[in-house]
Parts: C-alpha cells; sequence; structure tokens
C-alpha cells in the first residue's frame, strides 16, 4: 500500500507541475514580482509610520500566522474505483496514508515559513513578540498544522468526524489569544493533542470508503477550481446546482423558445462554471469601480471585465457536444451562435444593470456618472450586437 | 414506409465493424438484433442514429435518407440508450420541454401523455428534480418517457431491461407492444430475449459485423441446427465458435 501511495503521489505531483507550469507563466510572474514588490514597499514604508506596541498587534499577528494553515486538506488521491479494488485494505490504510500525510504538510509549512518570514519584522519591532517566543509560536503552529491533518487522517474512519472548521476555530483563538498569555498556547496544543489522542485510540479501524471518496473528490475540485481560474482542466468534474430561486429568469412559457436557448439559459444558471464566472466578474467589476472613485476609471474597468466575461462565456456554444442525445435529437445546430448571443444578452445586461446600480451607491452623483452609465450600457450593447455574432458566427 | 438499411459497411475511423448489412423494417414490425458482445449491434445503431458516417452503403425512413435530410430523419427517430444520457442542467420537467421543443410536439397534446408515461413509471412526483441525482433504473426510465414522449415512427432501444425493476420491464414491453400495434417501428438489441420475445417476434443474428439471418427465434433455432432440447443459450456458444473460426 505504501509503494501504491507513493506511485500515486508522484503521478500527482507531475499533474500538479504541469498545472502550475501554466498558471505561473511569464506574465503572470511579472505581474506577481510587481505585486509583491508593491506590497513589501507599503509593508516597509508602513514599519516606519507605524505607531508600536498597540493592543491588538498580538492577535493580527496570530491571525496571520493561522491564515497558512487554511491551505491544504489531506491529500489522500483515493479514487472511486478503490471502492471496488482495494476495499478489503482497511488495515493497511495507515501504511497508505503516512506518506500522504507527509505530503501534505508540504504546501502549508512552505506558506507558514513565508508568511513568518514576511511578519517577523512586524510582530518582534511593532507587536514586541520577543524572537524566541515569536520562533516557538512558528512552531506551535506548524504543530497545529499537523494534528489538523492528523485528524483529517482518523475523520477517514467510520464514527464520530471531527469538523475542520472547529478545529480553524480553536487554532484561531488559541492563536490571537496565545501571544498574550502563552499558556494559552500550551493549553490549546494539549487539547487538540488530547483530541487526537482520543482519536488514535479508538478501536474501530473499518475505513470509511465513500466518506473518502467524497472528501477526495472535494478537495480535488477546490484545487482544479483554482487552477481553471487560469488555464482549462480537463479533470475538472462539474457539480450542477438547482438553483430553483434563479427560476424567475427563466421564460414561462416555451412559444419563443428553441432548444438551443433552453439548454444554453439552464446552462448558464445552473452550471457553476459559467455563473460563477458571471458573478465572479461583476463583483469584481463593482469592488474595482469602488476602489477607484473615479467615473472615468470605474467605466474603463468594467467595460473591460463585461468584456472579458463574454470572452470567457464563448465555449458554451459546444458545450452539449459531448451529450449524444444533443446530437441524437432533431435540435438544428445551424443557428445556435445566434441562439447563444440572446442568451448571453439577457446575462450582460443584468450584469451592466447591477454594476450601474453599485455605481450610484457607491460613486459621487453627477451628470458624468449618469453619462457614464449610459456609455457602458451602449458598450455592452455593441459587444452583444457586434462582437458576439461575429465571434459564434462559426457554430 | 419502412426503415431500409442497404449495404451498409461502417465502424470507427476507417476500420469496418459492420459489412454490408441490409436490414428492413416495415410499419408495425419489432426486430430485435442479437449477437455478442462486439459483433456490431451498438456499431449499426449508431450509425441508424447518425453518430456515424457510413463508409459505405444508405440508410433511409419513410423514403427520407440520413445523409440527405438529417433533421428531417432524425425527427423520426427516438432512441433509448443502453446506458442514461442525461443534461446534467436539465430537471426532468425540462428533459420533457426539450423533447416537445426538439421534435415540434404540440405541448397541449404532449403533456397528457407525459403525465401518462411519468404516472405509469412512478416519476410523476419527481418533475422538478434534477435527473442526473436518480438512480440508475430512474434514469433510465426517464430516458424511456422522452423516448415514447416524443411519438416518432421509430424507436431504437439499445438493451433496454438491464437495471430496470420487473414493473418497469413489464410496462416498456407493453409500451412497445403499443407502438407496434399503432404502426410504428422499433429497432431493439437485447441478450435478455426471455423478457424481449414478448414484445417482438422477429430477430436479426449480428455475427463477426454481418447478418447472419433474419427470422423468428424458432427459423433461428433450425438455421443454426438447434436441439429441442437445447436452450436458446447454445446460440451464443455457436456465434462464438464461428468468431474463433474466422
Amino acid at each position: 500500500m505504501n509503494e501504491l501511495a507513493k506511485k500515486r503521489l508522484s503521478i500527482n505531483f507531475k499533474q500538479s507541475l504541469k498545472y502550475l507550469m501554466l498558471v505561473f507563466n511569464d506574465f503572470f510572474i511579472i505581474a506577481l514580482i510587481f505585486m509583491f514588490g508593491a506590497l513589501m514597499f507599503w509593508y516597509a514604508q508602513s514599519m516606519k509610520t507605524m505607531p508600536a506596541n498597540l493592543w491588538f498587534y498580538k492577535s493580527i499577528v496570530g491571525a496571520i500566522l493561522w491564515l497558512p494553515l487554511l491551505a491544504g486538506h489531506l491529500v489522500t488521491l483515493v479514487k472511486k474505483a478503490d471502492l471496488q479494488f482495494l476495499f478489503t485494505q482497511d488495515e493497511q490504510m495507515d501504511d497508505y496514508l503516512k506518506p500522504m500525510l507527509a505530503y501534505s504538510l508540504i504546501l502549508p509549512t512552505i506558506l507558514l515559513l513565508l508568511v513568518a518570514g514576511i511578519l517577523f519584522p512586524f510582530a518582534t519591532v511593532k507587536a514586541g513578540i520577543s524572537p524566541l517566543n515569536y520562533g516557538l509560536s512558528v512552531i506551535i503552529t506548524f504543530l497545529f498544522k499537523f494534528t489538523q491533518l492528523e485528524i483529517e487522517k482518523k475523520n477517514l474512519l467510520f464514527g464520530n468526524k471531527i469538523s475542520n472548521w472547529l478545529i480553524n476555530l480553536l487554532t484561531l483563538l488559541v492563536l490571537s489569544f496565545g501571544m498574550y498569555y502563552p499558556l494559552i498556547i500550551i493549553v490549546g496544543v494539549g487539547v487538540v493533542l488530547s483530541m487526537v489522542g482520543y482519536f488514535i485510540a479508538r478501536k474501530n479501524q473499518m475505513f470509511d470508503w465513500r466518506y473518502a471518496v467524497n472528501k477526495e473528490q472535494a478537495r480535488k475540485n477546490q484545487v482544479y477550481a483554482l487552477f481553471s481560474m487560469f488555464t482549462d482542466v480537463e479533470e475538472k468534474q462539474v457539480n450542477i446546482k438547482r438553483r430553483k430561486y434563479l427560476d424567475f429568469l427563466l421564460p414561462k412559457s416555451l412559444a419563443k423558445e428553441n432548444p438551443n436557448k433552453f439548454l444554453y439559459r439552464r446552462s448558464l444558471l445552473r452550471n457553476p462554471e459559467n455563473l460563477n464566472l458571471l458573478v465572479r466578474m461583476t463583483v469584481f467589476a463593482i469592488l474595482v469601480s469602488w476602489l477607484v472613485q473615479s467615473w472615468a476609471w470605474a467605466l474603463g474597468m468594467s467595460a473591460l471585465v463585461i468584456f472579458l466575461t463574454v470572452y470567457q462565456l464563448l465555449p458554451m456554444v459546444n458545450e452539449f457536444d459531448s451529450n449524444i442525445m444533443y446530437r441524437v435529437y432533431p435540435i438544428v445546430r445551424k443557428n445556435r451562435g445566434q441562439d447563444l448571443v440572446k442568451v448571453l444578452t439577457s446575462g450582460l445586461l443584468i450584469q451592466w444593470l447591477l454594476i450601474g446600480v453599485f455605481w450610484l451607491l457607491f460613486l459621487p452623483i453627477d451628470l458624468h456618472l449618469l453619462e457614464a452609465i449610459a456609455l457602458l450600457l451602449v458598450f455592452t450593447l455593441l459587444v452583444t450586437l457586434i462582437y458576439l455574432p461575429y465571434k459564434t458566427k462559426k457554430n | 414506409m419502412a426503415l431500409k438499411i442497404e449495404h451498409l459497411t461502417g465502424g470507427y475511423t476507417g476500420v469496418p465493424v459492420i459489412k454490408d448489412i441490409n436490414l428492413e423494417i416495415k410499419t408495425g414490425e419489432a426486430l430485435g438484433l442479437i449477437g455478442l458482445n462486439g459483433a456490431g449491434k451498438s456499431t449499426t445503431i449508431k450509425h441508424i442514429l447518425g453518430l456515424l458516417r457510413p463508409q459505405k452503403g444508405e440508410i433511409s425512413l419513410n423514403d427520407v435518407v440520413l445523409t440527405q435530410q438529417p433533421t428531417a430523419f432524425k425527427r423520426q427517430v427516438a432512441y433509448i440508450p443502453e446506458t442514461p444520457v442525461l443534461y446534467s442542467e436539465l430537471t426532468l420537467k425540462e428533459h420533457l420541454e426539450l423533447t416537445m421543443l426538439s421534435y415540434d410536439l404540440d405541448e397541449g397534446e404532449a403533456w397528457p401523455r407525459a403525465h401518462e408515461l411519468l404516472k405509469m413509471f412512478r416519476l410523476d412526483d419527481k418533475l422538478d428534480w434534477l435527473p442526473i441525482h436518480f438512480s440508475k433504473g430512474m434514469q433510465q426510465k426517464v430516458m424511456i418517457v422522452s423516448a415514447f414522449l416524443a411519438d416518432t415512427s421509430l424507436l431504437v432501444i439499445d438493451e433496454p431491461f438491464t437495471g430496470l425493476d420487473p414493473l418497469a420491464v413489464a410496462n416498456l414491453i407493453s409500451l412497445i407492444k403499443e407502438a407496434t400495434a399503432k404502426n410504428k417501428m422499433v429497432l431493439m438489441t437485447t441478450h435478455v430475449l426471455a423478457e424481449a420475445q414478448q414484445a417482438v417476434s422477429e430477430y436479426a443474428v449480428l455475427n463477426n459485423g454481418t447478418i447472419e439471418i433474419v427470422g423468428s427465434l424458432q427459423e433461428i433455432r433450425t438455421h443454426y441446427g438447434l436441439k429441442p432440447t437445447d436452450t436458446f443459450d447454445k446460440l451464443y456458444q455457436i456465434l462464438n465458435q464461428e468468431q474463433q473460426n474466422e
């Protein structure tokens, strides 16, 4: 089992590396360097002007040290087929999970060291924590992550499961308050370790295969969702949500519908890939507009966001091609590009409306702002009337 | 008025799986396509559904040639696949609405029929659910309801009995009988002859990509020299022997 685990880890590492190389491409690296540089510059400047020893600094240090613990669940690489082929291996799963746990510690440890390094000047100079205490806190934070993963591992057996949120909350409280009273950290560690001890002492060795498969699938989906923000991820599974509360956006009658419009509408509302994109981009446009506080910048940035939304939704046109019934049914595919344009137009107009309303709420209201709202509508219409039909013509 | 498959040769990427197949199903007829795994049953079906391009030959349905008028041809065909294929985004009700839209059915006439079928397969209280979350048997019932709702002149049914409960099997058999009584055509592949013969009387035996005989089960027994005491399963041993001798 140990060998199987190592083999799976090696395949998983290669796959992750493949996607990481695509995510961290040249442009993204340059952007990251700039962003990191800007952040460090701001940090260095703030360190000069910031008052020292304010009462809440220590809890801020604790809370920031806690953040890396949120990254990285237990990687088990358990597959659905294991339900069939490994279901006799319950007692050997401990062997299998040992290298998995070690592998799962790599990412949070790197993040913790990075965050701890960056935070060191603030923690020691401004928050007044001694370097020794700070070093100990970092080690204890690492131990928290280890115990958290150990609990996740024990959760894979039948019996009561300890929720990750409970552990996270407990860790946050211990780290935030423990910076003032180191005794709390020690007690906290004791509590967590005894929880682990209780788990380890459990007699039950029956492996909860279904739980393990679902957990791993959920973990993988989170990772793929992260990668898919930058590149296409073929392994990603889409979990469709019913979202009945959005049914009011669908036409009540079939009289003016055709099969393609019917399908695209539902895909836009229920496929998280599509709806999340629309929501994410709209929220992004609103946030940027609020940050820049200028109608001209808000208009430019929001127009860009609307264009990028459409650009990323264009692949919807081929979304059903892999469904055999779509090909078997007498659905005319000739004009489906136009059908998609009609559906996306409704989506973009809703996006425009939301951005416009938030501008009125958050930006200084004057004639320019009203003009900007009208201009954004004209831009949206140009995208739907000229760009979209051109791009979907081939389909 | 018939489904005509004439000199059909086809398969995947240039490799012929079926060779020079000729088959005709007249109105009111149900034909069972039988053979071992890999004999070419599914390939034949995929050609009829327009999912594969024929290397040679022609398929027509009521004088509409598939390659010349694909949409008009498909409008006359409903299909029940061996494994349910659903739209994850659509509720059960919306699957039926999509069928109505695609086959251009009148909603006023189609909904009473749909409710009748839903009730028959005990799905009438699940209209607002996403069938993607149903059990395999229930998903297969959704495929059956959609296909029979389409009210087409040809029904293509691939291994229909797997995963269905006995009640659903009986209902499906009575629907097939009802369809042929209304002069519709049915093409069905199956290994479960005990159930199939309640609705289907003619069979075509497909082996090594060719049709060896078309006839009743008794005619097939005679053709392969089965003794009255032999079970019909012996036919598959003979077909296997033929494949090995090829």
